[in-house]
């Protein structure tokens, strides 16, 4: 009784695990020869030329002015100043959002250990999977210093502003968390 | 009759999981141009990086995984005896794609007898990533030599160590495959 409790807890801990439905996964990469205590001013920097993927995000001012603004609290708790527009900032900032079709395989009914359907086929479901990249470039030099990025299904939440609006602030926020602070 | 084949059949699975696992496994192949002379290239130059579409957009102008590729790539052929020259002057010419794409691996169930395998009995998905490296006749511009690696990369990209250890380590793999040059 008490061994079947736990395995069933197990399977749904591991399926909540990974259908990965709601979560956001974030990470980033950077020079570790940089020094971040000589940057501390910011800037935005053209809009990068790569499709997004996805019609409903492309020229879409709520998406792009709410990405700004996160970006620039975020950017602002670590310490960075958004430069004033005659001088010269010493980062500059890209972003580029992502949208590609994912599947996510389902699992086929683990008790029997045997197929429900006939045909015993394995069934994927298909969702859209977001990718949201945000560079922290060197002013002076070009150079990429800092690349971070948050990856998370996107059902549900492009055709809906608040649940949009919620998913890039929770996205920006957590990427941050990476970022080494300038102060 | 059904008893007869049962085993064949279970063991045929068998090998036919193994075969398709993949995840763990790296896959070189490469071709030499057919009458190119490998013995005359010593010195080589990297070609203008093109606009890296890499199907995967934490990848696409990541100067972090580009330059990793090239540095590996530069030792190598450094230890190799390669000559690093100017783009003017160089024999060869090497250029890098790379390209992700997400797999579907359905080896860990089975089709015939609708039982899993595996305890977890759901078909896997991967990110499978295929490095490719050029040797571009600068005198013909036609290509030489080409090598690459397919593998998963599952997970690899999130972290920078094994993301730098994997390129790495793939590199080697695929430029173990050059013809060597007579002493």
């Amino acid at each position: 009784m008490g061994r079947q409790l736990l395995r069933a807890t197990l399977v749904l801990t591991v399926g909540l695990l990974l259908t990965g439905c709601a979560t956001i996964r974030v990470s980033s990469q950077t020079d570790h020869g940089i020094i971040w205590s000589n940057y501390k001013t910011f800037d935005w920097g053209l809009a990068d030329a790569l499709p997004a993927g996805d019609p409903r995000l492309e020229k879409d001012p709520f998406f792009r002015d709410h990405v700004a603004g996160a970006v620039e609290k975020a950017m602002a708790t670590h310490g960075f100043v958004l430069s004033a527009t005659t001088e010269r900032p010493d980062v500059v900032i890209h972003y580029h959002a992502n949208v590609a079709e994912r599947v996510d395989p389902d699992y086929v009914d683990r008790d029997y250990g045997s197929c429900a359907s006939d045909d015993c086929r394995p069934r994927v479901s298909r969702y859209e999977a977001g990718t949201m990249v945000v560079d922290v470039v060197d002013a002076a030099t070009n150079v990429l210093i800092w690349r971070g990025w948050a990856q998370g299904s996107l059902e549900g939440v492009l055709g809906n502003r608040d649940r949009l609006r919620r998913r890039i602030d929770e996205s920006v926020r957590q990427m941050f968390e990476t970022l080494p602070s300038a102060r | 009759m059904l008893r007869f084949i049962r085993p064949v059949t279970v063991a045929g699975v068998l090998i036919a999981a193994l075969a398709l696992a993949g995840c763990a496994t790296l896959r070189v192949n490469s071709y030499v141009e057919r009458g190119a002379d490998f013995t005359q290239y010593r010195s080589y130059a990297w070609a203008e990086r093109g606009a890296f579409a890499t199907g995967d957009p934490r990848l696409d102008n990541n100067r972090f995984f580009s330059q990793r590729v090239e540095e590996a790539v530069d030792m190598q052929l450094a230890a190799r005896g390669f000559e690093k020259s100017g783009p003017g002057t160089a024999d060869v010419l090497l250029h890098i794609h790379a390209r992700m794409e997400q797999r579907l691996d359905t080896a860990a169930f089975d089709p015939i007898d609708g039982h899993c395998i595996d305890d977890e009995c759901r078909p896997g998905v991967y990110d499978a990533g295929t490095l490719m490296v050029d040797f571009m006749d600068r005198r013909t511009n036609r290509l030489a030599w080409r090598g690459w690696a397919e593998r998963s990369f599952d997970g690899v990209i999130e972290n920078q160590e094994w993301m730098e250890a994997t390129i790495d380590e793939t590199v080697a793999r695929i430029l173990a495959q050059l013809p060597r040059k007579p002493l």
